[in-house]
């Protein structure tokens, strides 16, 4: 019997060994051959491995960070003065202006104590541009100037609270966040509404788009439009609803002095060094 | 002479502006109308644009983004304005090229382009220029070239054979007949040039010479003399020829459509008595075999159109075909030099690639001119622009294409009906849409779709039926109004029917029955008034005059024009003559256009999309619903860019 199970083990202990050997001899052979090369042609695989992870690694670092938003974009209705603002903000100088068909970026350096600098760029206004500029830069952008007309504001409340209503309901621009910063410019006129009574009327316009855009008819192959609600349900829409940062304020790209004088934009640039 | 010159960037920054003497409107109103009615609507074919009493003449410099514009007063003709434009442009981008190559509107805000003097030296230029071209002397009748003709040589001949004439007027005669004579002998001397040449070698040297020296001076004075005695030919009486159609065949029985499906023209409406008759006539029809393809009958009027197409879309083929084959071998290396390095587009380049977008096109059922103008368009835009390494002329061609198709679909103002008829059941006023069409495209459904629509949404809606007169269409519309009551009945909205319908019955006057039915909303409240007008075609004058006076007199606040997509150069032709009428026979200054556009039968097309860009681009109006369907849920929004890469897929 003992005979046996020691046989038994010994045909155990014989197929472990057997179950190793084959890789035992493989392992042998390579560690053989490896050391029969020549050290230096190892040492050049080995470099050449590590220079391909190297460049991995970077790569991945290129391409994430193309995506790092660094851009405030000037929009806004036609006319509403964005190309003159963007003059402003860059060198402090008035330009004479006329309807944009392009696009156009600048470093600008923000006036705080870090000096960060921003790329600031002016998109077109008019309704047939707009969306395809938007559709570029959206994805870049960390904050958005929305500039709006104050002196004829009332006849465009429409207009105004549709273009407000297409941004804060697309998709990429509700999931990235960015900071809304809404400029009622052309202060200098007389009849310029103030920013509080400009953003009652926007939100009473918006709490009826809400419902007019729910309704609306989809498109012929089937997409809809930006499906995000704003606000609560139930409750009248309200700014501070929106889980983006909104701020109201008020700012002359003319100048109470007209031409010659500086442009009352403090407060724009104070909002802007706060990024 | 000019009342302003501006300079700008593309970006809206003024670089440089001159105003004239004595001239105190600012200039940015003008300016910005051009801006947005030819660069952003894609008209810039022809670089001159009217606004009010000027006349604006543009310039676009691709390279550095600029835009150069002239405007000068309407009524004065100046003939140097065009090579003015271009010499500025020259000039200032040879001066600044510095500032302009930076491409950064830093540069250029901070910039200041003190233009002036080198401005008002090519202005002088350009004004003497002109002035002196203008005093050409005309040439008395001695130097013309018509004295030199003969009466006899002017009279054209039965024989077909030219009279030589050597005889003639005065002064000339000598001349005339010296040379005249000249060349009979140069024929005889020519001939006898040749028989001498061959005996040439038996005349010493300077025989030869003095021989070849008259030959030469023969030459030379025959020469100029050959024109005037060359007089028109007299043309050979020719026989008129038969013309040949290609798709035509050589019988006239195939064109005999009696016995086959009868009356075709036929909209809609009363089936079943004409339907028996229409069987009977197709009962011996089809004994035997079935006939081949090329002998059916096509029996609707756009018949001949779709052939006309047809036929057009077969010659493009077969040029596109060909040019590709000739451009193959040559454009192989062109094509590699062409990737990489940078180099500006040329008109030459851009040709061939145009010439394939607008065949493209045009096979996608846009209109033909529009096409080309749509080419030539982004021609204008793309020349002298500078590509990147690895961009193909192809590829930045069709990009600037589908960029420009794309920005002529957008609409050009807020399109939002709900929130307009809320804001008009505000006011307390109904809100009154008008549908305009030609016969048979779709109002009556694509208006019931649109009032169950609106219904769903909460608004009452009154139907005006004032197609007075096809037959059955007040019965039509009674069918839907019933069909949608029941389908949201008044008990559930409180009480009232959400649909009703206002009709006056047949033969009496649209214009009328449309102000009772508007004035009937405004006492009962409804806040929506539908008018439904019969369909007219466009050359049909007093039935233009009535629509017209219809909605002149009613002042809708919507005027729909209703286009099946399977139009296709018809579209243009029809919103042209619809929106004249409008115009013309409207009473006040600010006439009531064609305000949107509803395009039906959009599920019979399935990327032939292109009447879309027909209708929008003639208007300039957006397309306001796209009708998908016969049944109440057909009826859509338009996604500009799906259409767009439904018309640029290959």
């Amino acid at each position: 019997m003992e005979a046996d199970s020691t046989g038994g083990n010994m045909g155990d202990k014989a197929d472990v060994e057997m179950s190793e050997n084959p890789f035992e001899p493989y392992i042998e052979s390579l560690r053989q051959q490896l050391e029969d090369q020549d050290p230096i042609f190892l040492i050049g695989v080995i470099v050449a491995f590590a220079v391909v992870v190297i460049t991995c690694v970077f790569l991945k670092y290129f391409l994430t960070s193309k995506t790092v938003r660094s851009a405030v974009l000037l929009v806004g209705l036609c006319d509403s003065g964005k190309t003159l603002l963007f003059s402003r903000l860059l060198a402090g100088k008035f330009k004479r202006t006329q309807t944009s068909i392009t696009d156009s970026s600048a470093p600008y350096k923000a006036k705080n104590d870090r000096g960060s600098t921003w790329t600031l760029i002016d998109l077109p206004g008019h309704d047939s541009l707009r969306s395809q500029y938007l559709e570029k830069f959206k994805s870049a952008a960390r904050a958005i100037v929305f500039v709006v007309d104050s002196a004829i504001f009332q006849k465009e409340v429409r207009d105004v609270a549709e273009f407000l209503y297409i941004l804060l309901t697309d998709n990429v621009i509700s999931r990235n966040a960015p900071v809304l910063v809404v400029a009622c410019n052309k202060q200098d006129i007389t009849m310029a509404k103030s920013a509080k009574l400009i953003q009652q009327q926007l939100e009473k316009e918006m709490n009826t788009l809400r419902v007019t855009h729910s309704a609306a008819l989809s498109s012929q192959d089937g997409s809809v439009g930006g499906s995000v609600y704003l606000g609560k349900k139930g409750k009248d829409f309200e700014f501070g609803q929106l889980p983006l940062k909104v701020e109201f304020l008020e700012c002359s790209a003319r100048g109470s002095k007209g031409e010659e004088g500086d442009a009352d934009i403090e407060s724009l640039e104070k909002s802007l060094a706060k990024l | 002479m000019l009342d302003f010159f501006t300079i700008f960037s593309k970006g809206g920054i003024v670089l440089w502006c001159f105003q004239g003497a004595g001239v105190t409107e600012s200039f940015t109103e003008p300016v910005n109308a051009l801006i947005r009615s030819v660069i952003l609507q894609e008209r810039s074919g022809n670089n001159s644009y009217t606004h009010e009493a000027l006349n604006l003449k543009y310039k676009l410099d691709n390279e550095f983004e600029l835009i150069f514009v002239v405007g000068f007063q309407k009524i004065l003709t100046l003939t140097y304005v065009d090579k003015f434009i271009d010499d500025v442009q020259l000039h200032f981008r040879d001066r600044y090229k510095n500032e302009l190559e930076q491409k950064g509107p830093l540069k250029l805000i901070q910039n200041n382009f003190a233009f002036e003097d080198d401005f008002t030296m090519l202005l002088k230029d350009a004004e003497k220029s002109s002035k002196a071209r203008s005093q050409g002397n005309m040439r008395t009748f001695d130097q013309s070239e018509k004295s030199q003709k003969t009466v006899k040589s002017m009279i054209e001949t039965k024989g077909g054979e030219k009279v030589k004439e050597q005889g003639g007027k005065k002064n000339k005669n000598n001349k005339k007949e010296a040379t005249a004579a000249e060349p009979v002998k140069l024929d005889q001397g020519k001939a006898g040039q040749k028989t001498a040449e061959n005996g040439n070698q038996g005349l010493t040297s300077e025989e030869i010479m003095l021989k070849k020296r008259e030959e030469f001076f023969r030459k030379r004075t025959a020469v100029p003399t050959e024109k005037p005695v060359k007089s028109p030919k007299p043309q050979k009486p020719r026989e008129k020829q038969m013309r040949v159609w290609d798709m035509g065949g050589n019988s006239t029985k195939e064109v005999d459509y009696s016995r086959r499906n009868g009356d075709g023209s036929s909209n809609g409406g009363d089936q079943n008595q004409e339907a028996q008759i229409y069987l009977g006539e197709q009962l011996n029809s089809m004994k035997g075999d079935l006939l081949s393809v090329d002998y059916e009958s096509s029996e609707e009027e756009e018949g001949m159109e779709e052939e006309e197409e047809e036929e057009r879309v077969v010659v493009n083929q077969t040029s596109k075909t060909s040019s590709k084959k000739s451009g193959g071998f040559g454009g192989m290396f062109g094509m590699l030099k062409g990737l990489v390095g940078s180099k500006s587009l040329s008109r030459e380049d851009m040709e061939p690639v145009l010439e394939k977008m607008r065949d493209h096109l045009i096979a996608k059922n846009v209109a033909a001119d529009i096409s080309s103008k749509l080419c030539d368009s982004v021609a204008i835009k793309l020349e002298g622009k500078v590509m990147g390494t690895f961009t193909t002329v192809a590829s930045t061609v069709k990009q600037a294409l589908q960029d420009s198709l794309v920005q002529i679909l957008q609409p050009k103002r807020r399109v939002d009906i709900l929130r307009d008829v809320m804001e008009a059941r505000s006011q307390r006023r109904p809100f009154v849409v008008t549908f305009c069409g030609v016969n048979g495209v779709g109002k009556s459904t694509n208006l019931a779709k649109i009032s169950f629509w609106l219904i769903e949404n909460g608004f009452t809606v009154l139907i005006a039926a004032c197609d007075t007169f096809r037959a059955g269409a007040v019965e039509q519309l009674r069918t839907h109004q019933r069909r949608l009551n029941s389908l949201h009945p008044p008990e559930k909205h409180g009480g009232r029917p959400v649909v009703q319908l206002y009709e006056k019955g047949y033969g009496k006057d649209a214009a009328g029955i449309a102000m009772e039915a508007i004035a009937y909303a405004r006492n009962q409240a409804f806040d929506v008034v539908l008018v439904d007008t019969a369909g007219r075609m466009q050359d049909n004058t007093p039935l233009m005059t009535a629509l017209a006076k219809l909605i002149a007199v009613n002042m809708p606040d919507l005027v729909l024009f209703v286009g099946e997509a399977l139009v296709g150069n018809e579209a243009v032709d029809q919103l042209v003559k619809f929106n004249q009428a409008l115009a013309d026979h409207s009473m006040s200054e600010k006439p009531r256009l064609i305000d949107g556009i509803v395009l039906t039968k959009f599920d019979t097309i399935d990327d032939k999309v292109g009447a879309a860009i027909s209708m929008t681009y003639i208007t300039g109006q957006p397309i306001v619903f796209v009708g998908t369907g016969q049944t109440y849920n057909d009826l859509r929004s338009l996604n500009a860019r799906a259409v767009v890469s439904a018309l640029m897929k290959a």
